[in-house]
């Protein structure tokens, strides 16, 4: 009786220590497969990061596990954050890939969220994106005060939908630059060959996103007019706080583009994930941003490395949620 | 001149190193298992081999991507013909001659024909690629939004002008396919259009799911009915490639012309190969001097879209690379892996090697299609004859794996088990008209196009000034084009009207057959119950629409109003018992020999089995549904297999499923309703 009281304390022991001992040894994630779902389309900049990513952030690991990069794209990553944060229990195994809009999604009030975002465990982001107006020499406005000074409103494309349409609607509305915003583009692309043809004369950009214009903007045939964040190819460039009347104007450029824009490649774990896994993937991330061959292969292909990590961005989506209401609304203006 | 021809040399060479060659051919390989299955397309096969070209070079990674995105039409132009199934988004056309042919026991000259003018195609592709890229620059960006307009409408207008006889039939599917490209989020204003609150169609829907619902679901119907096999003729020679290949040479220049018409379409971003290959065989029906061939199984219908499906890479690649704009998502894919492997596209491109460019690496690209494309073709003429002979493997052995592949096909593109129900949905309408004689090409183009309109409209208006653009000459031009080709085509089928009136025949009002042959066993009352369905649905979408604001309803209401008028006076039509003319998109002959109530009982029961194969998949997942259903199809269907068939083809099944699709390509299947709750 005895034998088999202590067999059974035994094993009791056994299955919830063991957990804790592998967790402790980094055996959970051997042999098994991280994925990295990401809210977008193959071959565009965020799934080129997570790929970049996967490959050499597995060493990191206890465990070395191999990360696939899975994608779900739709509705701007909505239906990925969507699916990771619903999912039901928490395997430890998923890192979601969405873009920061989806925060701002939720503080404007959105339809079709099914996330909290500040329930979201946050692993990091790799580059702080910010937006760059860039006009071609041949519309002549090759500076901000050129801009200030055109008679006519200046014609800007932007893509449909994204927080490039509303920051040329602030532009327009928010201060005395002449805008004539020019949206209904699909993609960067699409914008790039307006202004080449001469159907705008400029359009907004993700600053990390110029690489196509590398050559224009060093002879000149494209010039960068303004950026929200200083902009690396060229510090001359002013920034928007130039522009901006007041600190209530600042605040809403601050909520609607900068910081989101700061998050766009966000990567998270799903609410509930154990304390320890989110401190093993922070760290990896951290790592691997850090990691000489990671950092040589993204210099190649034009992935700017500037991270912040898990609990940096834990706090900047606690700060835009602290935005007044009355901001809010006259933020949904714009994104109308 | 020198470094080009050096560049040009030293590209071929580049392409026979040992590493090379091997990666071109496993490209190739992959590539045409690829475009063979229904509905996985050439995108998500270049997203999943992605990863694995990291540790390749330059060279070996594209020539591995290329070769196997140009041996994926031609794989798809397989699957189309012989099962009436579109292989790819871009081998739709084809279908309506090529799967004509097979059914008529002519799928080997169908499938030289296609290849042949595929090889054709392609070597024009890569010549055009070759020398174009200096050159196009000037041209690319004359085409502001107006003209893409323009070009949009062009584009709608010719398919819908290919609906001869039932040219208002015609316009109002393509009105119905420009509204069904305004479901989802209305980017501009953040208005949802017709999503019913369903994230999945945020986006709008997807054209896969519609293109086989549309296309395949009635032709695998339509088998069932038959029940014989897909060649439902004896043409007793198989060898009827040869035949094809001879007509390529025979029309050698319009497959040209299609070549041409595809490689531009290409260069433009936006326009690419869905529609090019609907342009190239209207243009294939507008320069034959017998058009009423067409749709019934004529070589040029074969010959246009085959040439087309495979020139796309020739305009993809030149603005890919000239500018680093994809044109595409192909592209974009492709210009995902030059990112991984430090190349920036654009004029260094063009650059010899010594200067620091990628002249030679552009100039490989060329080589690398000619030539996975003669291996592609070269070896499947050795199959051909066999190949061919599918068509004589009797339906109900066929008609269970078809529809397995044809709902993963739709599944794997976006993982949405939405997409399954699409299908269903799109399937039975799309039964629904060829049964009623309203013709499917300008539905999805003009979902394809909707988008590219209704973009460019706005911009135009925004960055022009109100419509000031409507002045711009190229943009006239092309809509003069436009005109010419939506009007000649009635005004020559009035004058021949006009001539058989004169020279006393008969009359037969407008249509060649009368609608006896065609009605099978429905009674004159559905046809006009169906128009009635359409004006419902139309009204509906325009009632729907009351709350949008300007922008956000501008598109539904400049389609929706005009189409609806259309739709009211085809009903009206319909009930005054007045027959419209056919379509290129009617199917082969009636039912002979076959009565009214085996074809009843076959048409319900084929339904039937894939209502029950969408359940299964809701119920229990994909996993299991699959193989439960071939297994009970196969054995308890219209004919009941063997158990070695069953057996060998229900393991397949499931290997397929879980295997490759769940394993290896990691798909990931929901679970399945049922399951969930356990």
């Amino acid at each position: 009786m005895i034998k088999k009281i202590l067999l059974l304390v035994e094993v009791v022991i056994l299955v919830f220590l063991v957990p804790y001992v592998s967790f402790a040894a980094g055996s959970f994630f051997e042999g098994k497969t991280i994925r990295i779902v990401v809210g977008f389309t193959p071959g565009g900049g965020f799934d080129t990061y997570s790929r970049a990513l996967a490959r050499h952030m597995g060493k990191y690991i206890p465990g070395n596990p191999y990360i696939i990069v899975e994608n779900m794209p739709g509705a701007g990553s909505m239906i990925a954050a969507n699916y990771v944060y619903k999912m039901a229990k928490p395997d430890s195994l998923t890192i979601g890939n969405v873009q920061g809009s989806i925060i701002l999604d939720q503080v404007l009030g959105r339809k079709g969220i099914e996330y909290d975002v500040r329930k979201f465990e946050y692993v990091g982001i790799p580059v702080r994106q910010f937006l760059v107006v860039i006009f071609s020499k041949a519309s002549g406005i090759t500076s901000a005060e050129k801009w200030m000074a055109s008679k006519t409103p200046v014609k800007i494309g932007t893509i449909s939908g994204s927080s490039m349409t509303a920051f040329a609607k602030m532009l327009q509305r928010l201060t005395d630059l002449p805008v004539q915003p020019v949206e209904g583009y699909k993609g960067t692309y699409n914008v790039r060959l307006a202004v080449e043809s001469g159907e705008v004369a400029g359009g907004v950009f993700g600053g990390r996103n110029t690489a196509f214009w590398s050559r224009a903007l060093e002879t000149g045939d494209m010039v960068a007019v303004m950026s929200t964040l200083p902009y690396p190819n060229n510090p001359n460039v002013p920034l928007i706080n130039k522009f901006v009347k007041t600190e209530k104007d600042l605040q809403l450029f601050k909520t609607s583009n900068i910081d989101p824009d700061i998050l766009a490649h966000l990567y998270l774990l799903p609410p509930g994930t154990p304390k320890e896994i989110v401190k093993i993937i922070r760290e990896a991330f951290d790592k691997t941003m850090m990691d000489e061959e990671f950092l040589n292969e993204a210099k190649k292909a034009n992935l700017e490395i500037g991270p912040i990590n898990g609990e940096g961005v834990t706090k900047m989506v606690a700060e835009l949620f602290k935005t007044p209401p009355s901001l809010v609304n006259e933020l949904q203006e714009y994104y109308k | 001149m020198i470094e080009t021809t050096q560049a040009l040399i030293a590209g071929l060479s580049q392409i026979f190193a040992w590493s090379t060659f091997s990666m071109m051919l496993l490209g190739t390989l992959i590539g045409f298992w690829v475009g063979i299955l229904p509905g996985l397309g050439g995108p998500a096969a270049l997203a999943l081999m992605l990863p694995f070209t990291i540790t390749m070079s330059a060279y070996d990674t594209f020539a591995f991507l290329l070769s196997m995105t140009a041996t994926g039409s031609v794989a798809g132009d397989i699957t189309s013909i012989l099962f009436g199934v579109p292989g790819e988004s871009t081998t739709v056309a084809i279908i309506l001659d090529g799967h004509a042919m097979a059914k008529k026991g002519e799928a080997g000259r169908a499938l030289g024909a296609a290849l042949m003018s595929s090889l054709v195609g392609a070597i024009f592709a890569a010549f055009f690629l070759a020398v174009a890229i200096p050159v196009v620059r000037p041209v690319i960006l004359s085409f502001t939004s107006p003209e893409f307009l323009a070009l949009a409408f062009l584009g709608i207008t010719f398919v819908a002008s290919l609906s001869g006889g039932a040219l208002l039939k015609g316009m109002i599917a393509a009105g119905i396919g420009l509204l069904l490209s305004t479901v989802g989020l209305c980017e501009m204003s953040g208005l949802q259009r017709y999503t019913f609150d369903q994230l999945f169609l945020w986006d709008g829907i997807g054209l896969i799911p519609i293109a086989i619902g549309l296309f395949a679901v009635p032709e695998t119907i339509d088998m069932a009915v038959h029940g014989s096999s897909i060649a439902q003729e004896e043409d007793g020679d198989l060898g009827g490639v040869m035949q094809g290949v001879k007509d390529t040479f025979i029309h050698f220049w319009l497959v040209m012309r299609c070549a041409a018409i595809a490689t531009f379409c290409s260069l433009l971003p936006g326009l690419g190969g869905t529609t090019s290959q609907w342009l190239a065989y209207a243009h294939a029906v507008q320069s034959s001097p017998n058009k009423e061939r067409f749709g019934k199984g004529a070589v040029e219908g074969v010959l246009g879209p085959g040439s087309a499906s495979n020139s796309l890479l020739g305009g993809h690649l030149v603005t890919t690379l000239a500018f680093g704009v994809p044109s595409g998502i192909m592209m974009a894919i492709i210009m995902g892996a030059f990112m991984m492997h430090g190349i920036a596209l654009g004029p260094d491109m063009l650059l010899p090697t010594a200067k620091g460019g990628h002249l030679t690496l552009t100039y490989s690209f060329v080589w690398v299609i000619i030539v996975s494309n003669i291996i592609t073709v070269g070896i499947c003429f050795f199959f051909l004859k066999q190949i061919a002979k599918i068509t004589e493997v009797r339906a109900s052995l066929l008609i269970s794996p078809i529809i397995v592949l044809v709902f993963l096909g739709a599944f794997a593109e976006k993982s949405a088990i939405e997409d399954v129900f699409l299908v269903l949905l799109f399937g039975g309408l799309g039964w629904l008209m060829v049964q009623f004689n309203w013709p499917r090409p300008p539905l999805i183009l003009g979902l394809v196009l909707g988008t590219v309109a209704e973009d460019r409209l706005f911009i135009s208006i925004q960055a022009y000034g109100g419509f000031g653009w409507l002045t711009r000459p190229i943009f006239l031009g092309i809509l003069l084009l436009t005109l010419i080709g939506a009007f000649y085509p009635a005004f020559q089928a009035a004058r021949e009207k006009r001539k058989k009136r004169e020279t006393g025949n008969s009359a037969s009002s407008a249509s060649p057959r009368t609608d006896s042959d065609k009605k099978k066993f429905l009674t004159f009352g559905w046809a006009t119950i169906f128009s009635l369905f359409i004006v419902g649905v139309l009204g509906y979408a325009l009632w729907e629409s009351r709350n949008f604001d300007f922008r956000t309803g501008l598109f539904p209401w400049a389609i929706g109003f005009p189409v609806l008028a259309l739709a009211i006076i085809q009903l009206i039509m319909d009930l005054m018992g007045k027959k419209s003319g056919t379509s290129m998109d009617s199917m082969a002959e009636g039912y002979s020999g076959i009565t009214k109530d085996v074809i009843h009982r076959r048409t319900t029961g084929a339904f039937g089995w894939i209502l029950v194969l969408c359940l299964a998949i809701w119920l229990v997942g994909f996993v299991i549904a699959v193989p439960l259903y071939m297994f009970f199809h196969l054995k308890m269907g219209e004919r009941k297999e063997g158990w070695l068939p069953t057996f060998i083809l229900t393991t397949a099944s499931w290997a397929l499923v879980y295997g490759f699709f769940g394993r290896l390509m990691h798909l990931r299947f929901p679970e399945g309703v049922l399951l969930k709750w356990w």
